[in-house]
């Protein structure tokens, strides 16, 4: 018999299994080598503030202990906006619901800024407290009224919300084509493709989601995370889709999907959508981050049509052609080359995408050489290249979560909840991890999503507003210790939309963009930060509008905000 | 066969079973079935008989059949490593995953002198990735018991790196090249850890040493390869990945990433013509088509690109898990 067992034994081993599909794209990365620490202070540190200033209910997203269908486990987006132009940022709070009865309160939220620190619920009073299962936000000025209006995701019909100028916003939600009662909408961004001076709408979809056809946790292997039974997806459900809708400027939008072929694409369960002209051709692009999909580049080819060219251009996959979970983006220069780059942050045991644009809209993935690779044990989410120490080099901010609640009970290497991460730019695009450095507040735990970047109290420096999963949002004020100048530039457009979304600014190797989402299915401040260094002045301000028209401003003192109007 | 039905009727079940081995040896295999299903009559708990039945049922791509026999057979005997570690490898044919671990996990228990096979089956089998830990718990162990054999520290490596524990390996990658220097394996996997630990001078020197010491060993010039063109050494690196691939032509991974270094270089054609190699040796593989719309997208030509690009993008869907990496389990037993 033992040389019939022996036989056994190896044939054993030799007969192997397929890899089983797994529903969401992950890859096995291990933490990069991080380079010695440059021993160069960190002079910002976050610190909440969200209780103290009255940012006490939480925003609901699914089951907390356990999540039976993915529609519970993606969060939703936040949003920095000055709805009442009073000069202050206000705040936004998309929710979600339950399975089972959710709060009566979850709704959305709008947080009036009293400008001594302190937030107004005023939800209800102002016409945004929606319920249902919210998802993402945009924000623009698409009446060209002077008054910042939203857009909400839904699943099912999505909500826009026109800003009346009186403290108030309507639903004007008949405005734009309806989706689909099953239509799970993710992202969704104000862009002016066709340069008319008008902002039209962009909108992904993550899924068509059906609880009566979605399976339960375990039925098959894309309801598995490494052996436990978890929601089903997104792999193995049906797939989602984007929309583009024209501005009439009659206050309503004609669905362009079709025409403009942006309906062409297919595949992808699209979340985060950016807006910014990524080919340097002077006509605004669109980026998308897919999950476990192919992310999507429309290319906008200047007749009212786009091209998906995200393989091509090489920012679908990482580096080796994987696909990846991609879930929120940042966007800027981060190098000072003058061309504009992409962060892209996605799924555990992945590393996030650096797509450094080599001009004319190519791009080369440098997250390892970036530095950026450290922390690969993260779910990442909400995300920005933001200045936070006013140095004059962009940093990244990254919040972070895992989606199975129920890693919390299981004997796991990975957790739920987890820190976020602060990344100093060291110049050229190259990082290092300053968490540990960044306070309190950045190494406490959550499942955070959504993240918007602003100056909530006019200080001076960028702070942070997070959603975090069924809790309370985290409100980082940023407290900077050094005497780093800096310059806040609102645009407002007059050919263009007045909103100035897709303008760029450039302020010394700085370039940034007025973007109506990005993070993760959040909006930001319009308002565009620029760190000085120890520069007395900004140096000649250089803006592109989104009508195509550039213009140069002269030189300004630092520590100021200015309002540039297009001539 | 009737003939040899009725002379078997009295005999004795440890000679049914000892014919019915002779039988299955000569690979008639219907004839030994037959012979151990009759000792099984004479005795249900005759455990030769159980075991090479499982046994056969199981290399006839059985499982299902296997099943209920190779659980008799450890019912008779609970401390047979081989039975225990048949029937989890049956079970897991039969995607009961959870029996699988289970009886594997007896396996383990029991004292025996296959922790190798053992620590096998659980990189390639035990549910292809989900319980990678376990694996390294057992190349623990292995390399207790084995510490004289080079095999059991790159079992042990594997192991480790699968389960996510970067020290155990690096450790174990140190030791196998302090014991046995002179081994190309030993050399190219510290040189894999140093390169991770950022001491990649070092990592570029062990590797060197590792094709040195057997030019026939494709993974060292390819993984150097790796290093050069992560450095932006793109022209350096092309001779030890061509290298690579004279010792394995269809080494994909070697030309896929020579096919990089090229790109990065703008030897566009020189890339075209390797990807359209590469893509002779492994037509279902999705990247050398992104590869090459990425080359024709550069190139201005568009329309190649878009034809690559769908390609590239259907095959993924074919394939859908070609990309991708199984899921260490995270979860301790």
């Amino acid at each position: 018999m033992n040389t019939l067992v022996r036989n056994l034994v190896f044939c054993a081993v030799c007969w192997s299994f397929n890899v089983k599909a797994q529903g969401v794209a992950t890859h096995n990365a291990i933490a990069e080598k991080r380079s010695a620490f440059s021993g160069i202070p960190w002079t910002s540190k976050l610190v909440d503030t969200a209780r103290t200033a009255g940012l006490r209910s939480p925003v609901i997203a699914g089951g907390e202990k356990t999540k039976r269908y993915i529609i519970e486990a993606n969060g939703s987006g936040v949003a920095l906006l000055d709805f009442d132009n009073d000069g202050f940022l206000d705040v936004f709070l998309v929710n979600g619901s339950r399975l089972d009865t959710p709060p009566v309160d979850a709704t959305n939220k709008l947080y009036r800024n009293s400008q001594k620190g302190l937030f107004e619920d005023v939800s209800v009073a102002a016409g945004v407290a929606q319920k249902g299962w919210g998802s993402g936000v945009c924000a623009g000025d698409y009446d060209n009224d002077g008054f910042t209006d939203l857009f909400v995701t839904y699943w099912g019909p999505n909500v826009l919300l026109r800003n009346t100028g009186k403290g108030k916003f309507v639903d004007a939600s008949k405005a734009v084509p309806a989706a689909g009662a099953k239509d799970w909408s993710s992202g969704c961004t104000f862009v002016d493709y066709d340069r008319d001076g008008l902002l039209d709408l962009f909108v992904t979809s993550y899924q068509k989601f059906d609880l009566a056809t979605a399976p339960l946790p375990g039925k098959t292997s894309n309801c598995e995370w490494k052996g436990m039974p978890v929601f089903c997806g997104p792999r193995g459900l049906p797939y989602g889709k984007v929309s583009l809708y024209r501005n009439k400027g009659d206050g309503t939008f004609a669905d362009v999907t079709a025409s403009s072929k942006i309906g062409d694409a297919q595949g992808f369960y699209a979340f985060t959508a950016v807006a910014a002209d990524l080919n340097e051709d002077g006509w605004p692009d669109l980026y998308v981050a897919s999950d476990s999909t192919p992310s999507l580049f429309f290319r906008n080819q200047k007749d009212g049509t786009f091209a998906e060219i995200g393989a091509e251009a090489g920012v679908a996959f990482n580096e080796h052609g994987f696909e990846q979970g991609g879930m929120g983006i940042a966007l800027a220069d981060c190098n000072g080359d003058g061309h504009l780059d992409v962060f892209k942050t996605n799924f555990a045991g992945d590393h996030p995408n650096l797509y450094l644009n080599r001009g004319k809209g190519v791009f080369e993935d440098g997250v390892l050489r970036a530095g950026l690779g450290v922390n690969p044990q993260y779910v990442g989410w909400g995300v920005g290249f933001v200045d936070l120490d006013n140095d004059g080099l962009i940093d990244v901010f990254q919040a972070n979560g895992h989606v199975y609640p129920e890693l919390e009970t299981a004997k796991s290497s990975e957790e739920y909840r987890n820190p976020r991460l602060v990344y100093r730019n060291l110049g050229g695009c190259r990082f290092e991890d300053v968490s540990h450095l960044a306070g309190a507040a950045v190494a406490e735990k959550h499942s955070s999503r959504g993240v918007a970047f602003g100056d909530i109290d006019n200080d001076g420096d960028v702070d942070v507003l997070i959603m975090n999963m069924n809790e309370p949002p985290t409100l980082l004020r940023n407290d900077v210790s050094n005497k780093n100048g800096w310059l806040r530039v609102k645009l407002q457009g007059t050919k263009s939309n007045r909103s100035a979304i897709g303008a760029e600014v450039t302020v010394g190797k700085q370039k940034l963009v007025v973007m109506s989402q990005t993070s993760f299915l959040s909006h930001n401040d319009l308002r565009l930060h620029f760190g000085l260094g120890t520069q007395a002045e900004s140096g000649v301000i250089r803006v592109r509008w989104p009508s195509g028209e550039t213009q140069e401003f002269a030189s300004v003192k630092a520590n100021q905000e200015i309002v540039l109007v297009e001539k | 066969m009737l003939g040899l039905v009725f002379a078997t009727l009295w005999m004795a079940q440890d000679e049914l079973a000892s014919q019915a081995q002779e039988l299955a040896m000569r690979k008639q295999y219907d004839q030994a079935i037959g012979l151990w299903q009759k000792a099984l009559q004479q005795n249900p708990k005759h455990f030769p008989s159980l075991f090479n039945l499982g046994l056969t049922y199981f290399n006839l791509k059985r499982p299902a059949d296997a099943v209920p026999v190779l659980e008799r057979a450890a019912a008779v005997n609970p401390k047979d490593f081989n039975t225990r570690y048949l029937l989890g490898a049956s079970y897991s044919q039969v995607n009961r995953v959870d029996d699988a671990i289970r009886a594997w996990r007896a396996a383990r228990v029991i004292p025996s002198s296959h922790p190798r096979m053992l620590l096998e089956l659980l990189i390639v089998e035990y549910g292809k990735g989900r319980y990678f830990n376990e694996a390294a718990e057992v190349a623990k162990q292995l390399l207790r018991d084995k510490a004289g054999e080079p095999n059991a520290y790159f079992l042990a490596i594997k192991a480790f790196q699968d389960a996510g524990d970067f020290d155990s390996g690096e450790a174990a990658a140190a030791e196998a090249v302090k014991r046995f220097p002179d081994l190309p394996r030993a050399n190219f996997e510290h040189a894999f850890y140093l390169q991770k630990r950022g001491a990649m001078e070092d990592a570029i020197g062990y590797l060197r040493k590792a094709i040195a010491l057997d030019s026939k060993y494709e993974e060292p010039p390819f993984f150097l390869g790796d290093l050069l063109v992560k450095q932006g050494k793109n022209e350096e690196a092309l001779g030890f990945l061509r290298q690579s691939i004279a010792c394995r032509a269809d080494y994909i991974p070697a030309r896929v990433l020579l096919s990089r270094a090229l790109m990065n270089l703008e030897r566009w054609e020189e890339a075209i013509a390797e990807l359209r190699t590469t893509i002779e040796m492994d037509p279902k593989h999705p990247q050398p088509h992104l590869m090459l719309s990425q080359i024709y997208f550069r190139q201005g030509d568009e329309a190649k690109a878009k034809v690559e690009r769908e390609l590239s993008l259907r095959l993924r869907r074919e394939n859908p898990t070609i990309l991708e990496a199984a899921q260490g389990r995270p979860f301790k037993n």
